[in-house]
This record gives C-alpha cells, sequence and structure tokens, in this order.
C-alpha cells in the first residue's frame, strides 16, 4: 500500500487496536482490582464482627486473631491496588513505545517526501513526545476504571444482598442512577474539555504571539497596551470558562450526593432496624455485626466509580490525540524498505525507470505517469517543468525515498551511494564537525572537512565560524545563513565521495550573486570528478549548464533535450 | 528558598479565593469523616438500645447529623470546586501578565532566544503546572492539616491521650514522606524535563533532517539512537510514577493500620470503662475517614517539587518587578532634528574580525540612502545598530547631535522607525497592528497608509476592512501582502528617521512600482536609509552606498 492511502481508523479503534497485543497487563489491573476490593470485604468483616463480638458477646472472642486477620487483609489490599495500578503503567509504557517505534518506522519507510507533506519537524516531535503521552493516560488509567466500575460495585452488592437485602437494594438504587449521571458527566466533560482545551490553546496562543512580537511592540512602544492586552485576554477567558465550568461541577456535586446520601440512608436504616422500630424482612435479624458490616462497604463501593469519573478527562485527551496520531500510522501503512525494489544489475547505465507510475493517493491525478528513463555514468541531468510537475517525485524515486506503484527502478552498485542537496539543508544540532562527518566516515581528519568546506566557499576563517570545526550550529544554535548552510550541504556532498549527486533545487532559495557562486563550485567538482547529476530546477541559469533537460508536465515526460 | 517568594506573589491577588476553597475542602474531607464516623456511632447505640444495654437513646440528633453531613459534604465539595477554579484562573491571568512583564524586560537577545517554538512549549507547561498549585499542592495540605486537627481534637476530647497521638502521628509520618517525596521528585523532575528538552533536539533534527539521514544512509542508526533515549527516558519517567503510587498506596496502608490499631485501643478503653461502645466505633471510623485527605499528600508532595522547578524557571526570566508602566504613549516631545551622523562605525561580532567598517557617512531629509552588496556582508546588522538595537564594535552614531545609545528607548523609537527584514505582525486585526503605540491614529489615517502601500483596495473588496483578521504571523495575507502591511505600519510610526531593511521583499514589480511611487515623497521628507539586493528597482537619483566596495574590511 502507498503513503496516505485509505480512510484513517477513528480514534476509538485506533486505541482499542493498540491495546490488542497488551491485553494481558489490562487482565492484572482489572484482577488486581478486584482482589484489592475483595480483601476489602475481608477487612470490613473482621472489623464488624470483632466490634460486634466484643460488645455484644465479650466472651466468646479472640480479639488478636481478627485483628491479625484483618491486618493481613489490609497488608493484601493494598498491596494488591499498588500492583494493578503499576499493570496499567506498564500498558502505558507498552503501547506508548509501540506508537513511537511506529512513528520513527513510519518516517524512515515513507520518506522524507511525505514525512514533510504530514508536518513540519516540530509537529513531529510533538505527535512523538506530548500526543503520545497523551494517549498513555487511556491504557493507564481509563481501562482499568472502566473495568472496574463494573467489576468492584457488583461483587460489594452481591455482598451487601447476601448480608441484608435492604441494605443491598439501597446501594443497588442509588447504582441505576449514576450510570445514568455517568453518562452525563462523561457526555459533558467530553465537550467541556474540548471547548476548554481550544479556549486554553487559543490563550497560550495569544500569549505566545505577544512574546513573539515583543520586537514589534517595543518599536511601536506599544509594550504597556500589550501588557493590559495579555491581562484582559486572561480574565476573559476566566470569565468565559467560570460559565462553563459552574454548570460542569453540577455532576461531581450530583455523584457526591448519591454517595453521601447512600451512606446516610444505609446508616439510618440499619439503625432503626437495630432499634426494631422497623418490622420487616431482614430488619428483624439484622446484627450489628451486618450492620457495621454493610456500612463498611458503602464508601468502598462508590470509590470505583468516581476512579471512573475523573479518569473520563484522561479518555478525552486520548482520543483527541490518537485524532492526531491515527491517520500518520495508517496512512502510512507497512511500506517495503526502498532498497527491496532496487534490484542492482551490472549494467553500462547508472539509473534505469521503466514504465515508473506513483499516485499519492489512488484518487489523485498519478505524480508521475509511465516514466522511462535511462541516467549514464558521468550525464548531468536537469529535471524542469512547473511546480507541481513531479520534478521532486521523480528525484526521490530514483534516490529511493519513494518506491513507485508500478514499473521498476535498477540502479547499478555505484548508484547505491547518493548524494542529496535539497532547498534549504537541514544542520544537525552540534558542531560543524559533526555536521560534516554525516556525510562520511567518523573518523576523517580535520584538514579534509576544512578542505572540502573551502571548495563549497566556506572557509574556515569565516567570522560566523569563530570556532572553527567546533562551531556549534543547528537549531537553538547560532544559526548560519541559508547560503552558508547550502555551504555546508555542499561540503558534505563531496566528502560523501558519491558518485550520483541528487539536487533539488539547491540554489532556489538563495539570492542570485549566492546562487551562481555555489552553482559554479559544484560544477566545478561535478565536472572534474566525473559525477553523475541530476538536478531539479526551475532556474535556467542552472538547467543551460546541464547535458541533458528532461521536461516534466503533470507527472508525464514531455520532452527530453540534448543540448 | 527564593521560588516561594516567586509564588506568593503570584498567588497574592487571589489569596481571598483560595482560602475559602481550602476551607471548603477541609469541610468537604470532614463532612466526609462526620458522615462515617456518626454512621457507626449511630449503629452501634441503636444496636445496644435494641438490646436493651442503652436507655434513652435520642434518635433525632444522630440522624439529623447524618443528613447534615450528607448535604454538607456535597455543597462543600461544589463550592471548593467552583471557588477553587476561579483561584486558579484569576492566578493564571496574574502569571501570564507577570511573565509577559518579566520577559519584556529582559535584554533583547534573551527576548529573541525565547522565540523558539521549544521555548515557548516549556513556557506555557510551566504557567500551566503552576497555575495548578492551589487546587492539587496546598488546597490538599491545608485542608489535611485542619480536617487532622479537627479529628485529633475530637479524639482528645473523647479519648485518652493516645487516640489522638496516634491521628497526629499517622500524619506526621504522611507529611514527611509527602516532603521527602517532594525534594525527590524536585530532583528527578528537573532532569526529566531537561532529558525531553534534549530528546526533541533529537527529534526534530531526526525528522527535519531525514532526506540527509537517508541519503547518507545514517537513518537506522539515528533512528536506533532515538529510540534507545527514548528507552532510557520511558525508564526514568516509569521509575517516578512507580514511587508515586507506591508512596500512595503506602499511605492509604498506614492509616488503615492506623485504623487497625485504634480499633484495638478503643475496645480496650471500652473493656477497662473509660469509654462507651458507640465512642469506639467513632473513633475506629473516625480514624478510617482521615484516608481521603491524607492520600492526597504524596500526590501534592511531589507536585510541590515539580511546581518548585517550574516557578524557578520562570523566576529566572528576569527581576522581580514592581508594577510599573513600560516606556511609550504620548508623542508630546517635539521631534528631534532628522540628521543622523554616522562616524567611523565598525559593527560585527567580535573586535578582531569585524563585518563592516570603518564607515563615515551623513544622513538628512531629501536623499534616501540605498546600502546594497553582496549577502553575508552585514547590511542588516549595520540597520539595527543605525536603530540602535546593537552596539557597535567602535565608532560613533549620532541623531540630531546626541549619541543614539543615550536616547531612552522610547525617545529612540520616537525618531527611529526600523522595519526589519523579517515581517513580524500580531495575531489580530489590520487595525489593531496599524495602530500599535498609537491608539490615537483615526480609521482614516489608517486607510491613508494602507492607500500608500497599495493594500487599501485589497481590503475594501474583503468587506472587513480593518478588522480583517490577518491570523497567525500573518497567515491569512499572503507574503507580498504582509510585508506592505509592515510597510504601512512603518508610515504611521511617523519618525524623522526611516530605516528600511529589504522593504519589497516577496513583492512583484509592477507593485514595486506603485508603492514606491506613493512612497517616494514620504521618504524624501525624511532621513532615510533603504537596504536592498536590487537597487535597480529605486530611483537612481537616491545615492549608492555600495558595501562590497565601501566596507573596508574585506
Amino acid at each position: 500500500m502507498h503513503p496516505s492511502q485509505g480512510s484513517s481508523p477513528s480514534p476509538d479503534a485506533f486505541l482499542s487496536a493498540r491495546l490488542r497485543a497488551n491485553r494481558r497487563w489490562l487482565w492484572l489491573a482489572w484482577s488486581s482490582g478486584l482482589g484489592a476490593a475483595l480483601a476489602t470485604v475481608t477487612v470490613a468483616g473482621a472489623i464488624a464482627w470483632l466490634v460486634h463480638q466484643t460488645l455484644i458477646e465479650p466472651s466468646a472472642i479472640v480479639p488478636w486473631f481478627w485483628l491479625g486477620v484483618a491486618l493481613f487483609a489490609v497488608v493484601v489490599r493494598y498491596s494488591l491496588q499498588a500492583l494493578g495500578d503499576w499493570a496499567g503503567l506498564q500498558l502505558a509504557r507498552k503501547v506508548r513505545r509501540e506508537i513511537r517505534d511506529d512513528l520513527l518506522g513510519a518516517a524512515v519507510a515513507a520518506g522524507p517526501l511525505w514525512v514533510a507533506a504530514q508536518g513540519h519537524s516540530g509537529t513531529w516531535a510533538t505527535r512523538y513526545q506530548d500526543q503520545v503521552e497523551a494517549v498513555g493516560g487511556y491504557f493507564s488509567r481509563y481501562l482499568p476504571a472502566l473495568g472496574l466500575a463494573f467489576l468492584v460495585p457488583l461483587a460489594l452488592l452481591i455482598v451487601a444482598f447476601m448480608l441484608d437485602w435492604v441494605a443491598g437494594l439501597l446501594l443497588l438504587l442509588s447504582a441505576p442512577l449514576i450510570p445514568i449521571f455517568m453518562a452525563l458527566i462523561g457526555m459533558g466533560s467530553q465537550q467541556i474539555h474540548e471547548a476548554q482545551q481550544e479556549r486554553q490553546h487559543r490563550l497560550a496562543g495569544h500569549f505566545l504571539d505577544r512574546i513573539r512580537a515583543l520586537d514589534l511592540l517595543r518599536r511601536s512602544r506599544a509594550l504597556e497596551a500589550a501588557r493590559k492586552d495579555v491581562a484582559s485576554a486572561a480574565q476573559e477567558y476566566r470569565r468565559l470558562s467560570m460559565r462553563v465550568l459552574r454548570v460542569a461541577f453540577l455532576s461531581s456535586a450530583v455523584m457526591e450526593f448519591f454517595s453521601a446520601v447512600a451512606i446516610g440512608l444505609v446508616a439510618i436504616y440499619v439503625g432503626f432496624a437495630l432499634l426494631g422500630f422497623l418490622q420487616f424482612g431482614p430488619a428483624e435479624e439484622i446484627s450489628l455485626f451486618k450492620g457495621l458490616f454493610v456500612l463498611l462497604i458503602a464508601p468502598e463501593y462508590f470509590q470505583p466509580l468516581r476512579r471512573f469519573a475523573q479518569s473520563y478527562h484522561d479518555r478525552a485527551g486520548a482520543l483527541a490525540a490518537a485524532n492526531a496520531l491515527a491517520p500518520v500510522l495508517h496512512g502510512h501503512s507497512a511500506q517495503s524498505a526502498p532498497a527491496g525494489t532496487l534490484r542492482p544489475e551490472p549494467q553500462p547505465h547508472l539509473l534505469r525507470l521503466t514504465e515508473v507510475s506513483l499516485h499519492y493517493r489512488p484518487e489523485d491525478t498519478p505524480a508521475l505517469d509511465q516514466i522511462s528513463l535511462t541516467i549514464a555514468p558521468g550525464e548531468r541531468v536537469a529535471v524542469v517543468g512547473p511546480s507541481g510537475s513531479g520534478k521532486s517525485t521523480l528525484l526521490a524515486v530514483c534516490a529511493g525515498f519513494l518506491t513507485p506503484d508500478t514499473g521498476s527502478v535498477q540502479r547499478s552498485q555505484s548508484a547505491r551511494h547518493f548524494a542529496w542537496i535539497g532547498q534549504s539543508s537541514h544542520l544537525f544540532h552540534g558542531t560543524l564537525r559533526d555536521n560534516l562527518l554525516l556525510g562520511t566516515e567518523p573518523g576523517t581528519a580535520d584538514e579534509t572537512l576544512i578542505e572540502a568546506l573551502e571548495t563549497a566557499g566556506l572557509p574556515i576563517t569565516d567570522p560566523m565560524l569563530p570556532e572553527g570545526l567546533d562551531t556549534r550550529i543547528g537549531e537553538m544554535a547560532r544559526g548560519l545563513s541559508g547560503g552558508q548552510a547550502q555551504r555546508v550541504a555542499l561540503a558534505r556532498a563531496l566528502l560523501s565521495g558519491s558518485r550520483l549527486w541528487l539536487l533539488d533545487e539547491p540554489t532556489s532559495a538563495l539570492d542570485r550573486d549566492t546562487a551562481e557562486d555555489l552553482l559554479q563550485r559544484l560544477l566545478k567538482h561535478v565536472r572534474s570528478h566525473g559525477i553523475t547529476l541530476m538536478i531539479a530546477t526551475h532556474q535556467e541559469a542552472v538547467w543551460t549548464r546541464m547535458q541533458r533537460i528532461i521536461d516534466l508536465d503533470a507527472g508525464r515526460l514531455r520532452t527530453t533535450v540534448h543540448v | 528558598m527564593s521560588e516561594w517568594r516567586f509564588l506568593r506573589t503570584v498567588f497574592g491577588n487571589a489569596r481571598a479565593w483560595t482560602g475559602v476553597a481550602h476551607l471548603l475542602l477541609a469541610l468537604t474531607w470532614a463532612a466526609g469523616i462526620a458522615l462515617l464516623a456518626l454512621s457507626g456511632w449511630f449503629i452501634t447505640a441503636a444496636a445496644l438500645a435494641g438490646a436493651g444495654v442503652l436507655l434513652g437513646l435520642d434518635l433525632f440528633t444522630p440522624s439529623a447529623g447524618i443528613r447534615a453531613a450528607a448535604l454538607l459534604r456535597t455543597l462543600a465539595r461544589y463550592g471548593e470546586r467552583v471557588i477553587g477554579h476561579e483561584a486558579v484562573l484569576r492566578i493564571l491571568a496574574t502569571l501570564r501578565e507577570t511573565t509577559f512583564e518579566r520577559i519584556a524586560r529582559l535584554p533583547i537577545p534573551e527576548q529573541r532566544a525565547l522565540r523558539s517554538g521549544d521555548l515557548q512549549q516549556r513556557l506555557t507547561a510551566d504557567i500551566d503546572t503552576l497555575d495548578a498549585v492551589p487546587l492539587r499542592i496546598t488546597g490538599p495540605m491545608t485542608a489535611a492539616l485542619l480536617a487532622v486537627l479537627a479529628a485529633s481534637s475530637l479524639a482528645g476530647w473523647l479519648a485518652p491521650w493516645p487516640a489522638p497521638a496516634l491521628i497526629l502521628t499517622t500524619a506526621l509520618i504522611t507529611g514527611i514522606a509527602a516532603l521527602a517525596g517532594a525534594r525527590a521528585g524536585r530532583a528527578r523532575g528537573k532532569s526529566l524535563v531537561e532529558e525531553r528538552m534534549r530528546q526533541r533536539v533529537g527529534l526534530l533534527d531526526f525528522f527535519g533532517g531525514l532526506t540527509e539521514l537517508l541519503a547518507y544512509r545514517k537513518a537506522r542508526a539515528r533512528q536506533r539512537q532515538v529510540e534507545e533515549r527514548e528507552i532510557r527516558q520511558a525508564q526514568r519517567l516509569h521509575v517516578q510514577e512507580t514511587i508515586a503510587l507506591i508512596s500512595e498506596q503506602a499511605v492509604q496502608l498506614l492509616v488503615a493500620v492506623a485504623t487497625l490499631v485504634m480499633l484495638g485501643l478503643a475496645l480496650h478503653w471500652h473493656a477497662a470503662g473509660t469509654i462507651s461502645a458507640p465512642v469506639a466505633v467513632l473513633l475506629t471510623l473516625m480514624t478510617l475517614g482521615l484516608n481521603e485527605a491524607l492520600g492526597t499528600l504524596p500526590g501534592a508532595g511531589w507536585r510541590l517539587g515539580e511546581s518548585l522547578q517550574a516557578a524557578a524557571r520562570l523566576q529566572a526570566l528576569g527581576h522581580e518587578t514592581r508594577p510599573q508602566s513600560f516606556p511609550g504613549g504620548a508623542q508630546t516631545n517635539p521631534l528631534p532634528h532628522p540628521k543622523v551622523e554616522v562616524d567611523h562605525l565598525e559593527i560585527g561580532h567580535a573586535a578582531d574580525h569585524p563585518f563592516l567598517g570603518p564607515l563615515s557617512f551623513t544622513l538628512e531629509p531629501g536623499q534616501p540612502r540605498v546600502l546594497c552588496g553582496p549577502s553575508g556582508l552585514g547590511k542588516s546588522t549595520l540597520l539595527a545598530t543605525l536603530a540602535g538595537e546593537q552596539t557597535p564594535l567602535a565608532g560613533m552614531i549620532r541623531v540630531g547631535g546626541r549619541a543614539i545609545g543615550e536616547l531612552p528607548e522610547a525617545e529612540r523609537y520616537r525618531c527611529v522607525a526600523y522595519l526589519p527584514q523579517e515581517t513580524v505582525l500580531l495575531d489580530d486585526s489590520v487595525g489593531h497592528n496599524l495602530s500599535l503605540g498609537r491608539p490615537e491614529l483615526s480609521d482614516l489615517d489608517m486607510w491613508e497608509a494602507l492607500e500608500m502601500v497599495d493594500l487599501a483596495r485589497t481590503l475594501r473588496r474583503e468587506g472587513a476592512g480593518l478588522d480583517y483578521p490577518i491570523g497567525e504571523e500573518g497567515q491569512r495575507l499572503s507574503g507580498g501582502q504582509a510585508r506592505r502591511l509592515a510597510l504601512a505600519w512603518l508610515v504611521l510610526r511617523d519618525a524623522p528617521v526611516v530605516l528600511l531593511d529589504e522593504p519589497f521583499a516577496n513583492l512583484d514589480a509592477a507593485t514595486v512600482e506603485r508603492v514606491l511611487e506613493r512612497l517616494r515623497p514620504w521618504l524624501e521628507a525624511r532621513s532615510s536609509v533603504i537596504v536592498t539586493h536590487a537597487p535597480e528597482q529605486l530611483p537612481t537619483t537616491w545615492p549608492r552606498i555600495d558595501l562590497g566596495t565601501d566596507g573596508r574590511s574585506r
């Protein structure tokens, strides 16, 4: 399947698909939670029995034994609870790891064109770090809480009915109301979550926008006004949020109300039954043991529901993240590694494309349509055509970044190593040396690197390189200009010793003089070393200096002109 | 710790709101404890009365108490939620304002460093961490303290001293554990945040440099590096989360054990005749009820560490500022004389490697100067130096006879209007952008300026006119439109000295011609400098300074 084909799964489907291989952790979380609930029943029973026996029949009691039972059950309970929570964490950790590995794998498999089409590198970093992080809450908290919100109340209800069906009924009656309110809370909280997120995002955006524009504000002498603006935006956010929150919190108040009232009703029922005021059903047979037992498990009955309500926020956050991740991970699916389809054959040509076609989406017109092409060693070829005609796609196919839908790409052994210079080259975070070594072997001597820089037109004595090869460049360090970055990229290409250079508009972002200088240096080296060159360009000054011009139009090969 | 002072300043404005929210939280917990303890007391008393052991049990008071506790808990919970969030949002507003102010007062290079997307993300995250302090940290801590004090006072009144001592000891151990957690959380949180920043840089390189990595066959190795870093980071996070959950369950266990101890003590005192049976049950259930309050403390401690970290980072943004206005405001001072003298100016990063210089020239109204030459010479740096935003390595710039470095910022920008190469606009309406710092401007003034840059027609056609929102980083404008809007902003500065850095970038030749025709008299009435790589676009009568040949240093 090809990049970005088909529709992506719903966020729910995306998340449950991620659960499949790791379900055992969820089972562990659920069974530990249930086990903890049963231990709680034991504690409550032991305490109630101890109190009952001491107060009502003081003679027939061994208090140490029952205290010991309770103590043991308490340790079991909290150990199991810790184990359950830990299982949830493990589950989330596994899933996060899988999604993160898939993100990297997808990027490598589908290639840089696809990656760039899915957003800039900051977006990808946010996907990898923050969005995958947000997905975790669904697995570590929401899913365990979801199961336990059914299992634990059910188990405790059975115990309560066995002790006294009226007390059980009181708990049960508050239960059907609770799912209704849970649903309301759920629906409400999701919408509120989304609206709140949106508002918060906008407020943060407003604030950051003012920080970005500080220069403008200072030059406008408008800092004071901007400060007031920031403050009033935040106050406006507060007013709007509170209007929503005042209603939203009603649902949690309802939850609190039902649990408090249910406990109170159980206590009053048990009390009046013990006094002998109630002459029906089990009320006549109730004892202090049973009454205290039910009272002690009543708060535990509502606890999982409360946890579930809290975890709903995790779910909302995870769904939002899944919504953003699903199309990216699904869109790529497992494309075979680029090298796999490239059959090396000992042939006189360097690169041969036979009837290559490629669609980005099945419904679109092809990005490349039946392209057949042979590149001989030492040839210098320009790929021209209007923007969107498929120049970059053709180059990416030649590089192996993209695999064609149909047709074949054959390349000789020496074409498997190639150098690449794009429109604006990436400078990696690190020293200039690190950046140059990317193109070559780790141990390369400094002199060789400096020589390559010199050839590329960036002498090591340049004032922008105060520390020579040790100058730190790249993101978050002192930046080089666009022209200097392209020179570093050229030096990388020189150092790589590749016999095939694939260049995608290498000079189009530069001013005329710099572009001309870079091109001259580049061509000089290419000619003197007999390097094969394929260059996508829209600049006449570039294509006129090539030996062959391939003219593309809407993915079709229009003409080939030999100069 | 100075972070505390910072927190106090930030939270000061919402002190009343947070105070009430904390009290309501304490009330919520107290009501929960009372509900359980009173219910236990009532059941036991009823059992004894039913068995004929206890005579004359007052039914009304306890059952009314139970109902009151249930209702109080609901109301207090709701109030705590609402008022707590009111406090949080008030703090958020203060935090944003203070942070903006601190950043605005930083030295300019530090401000510009903050434009990096990652630091901005960090900043937002820190602000969000801090605004949760009252709900998740100080609230639980204060309320737990109040609940514990109330419970132990009641225990001391009803039973011998070991009862309150037991409650206080339990609370004390929990408190110490929480503070230890805060310390550990702080250290670990710091390394987590730093490692996360490093990881992000690695990710930006991986996704941004994928082409290069694939071309030079370093992608798999880099992918493994990223994965290994992630495994280490996930491990760190996992340790932190595991410690957090274990400490939480440990506190619950501690409270449960204390409950059993209290039960043993109470039954012993009952056997000795010191306390009645219902009181014995009440004491036990009251101790059990403390788990809700004490259980929140480890988490609060943990978050306290994180918050102090965030506070320290925000605080590091600059010195504490007393509320005072930024320079700016009315345009009352008489405009200084627009003559600019540049005298033996040298610019660059290091004294032994000057980019340019020494340069000397004089600017006067009438003849805009055109600065040209190949890129990389330092034309933009020269312009920023003329605007007084950079210090020259050597030499002097005088405006109206005064050194530019000596002019206060407001006065400097009153006489120098500077349009840098990069277009920066606010995510706001066209009108808001144009009238920045000049609220007195009329719509007519703004339309006139828009007319000069040939943008009025387009905006009128759009319908929204001056209210047209230009979007984040001017996304709802084309590059050329954004540039012309910035030019209109410059025109409205109405300063006697005008510095333009590639003013017509992104404009097609026909538009440049139209705009230039309208701007020409305006520019010629001022002391203007225009940096360009396409000097052929500008009137030939304007004198050129070709830095490639006149720049001396090279």
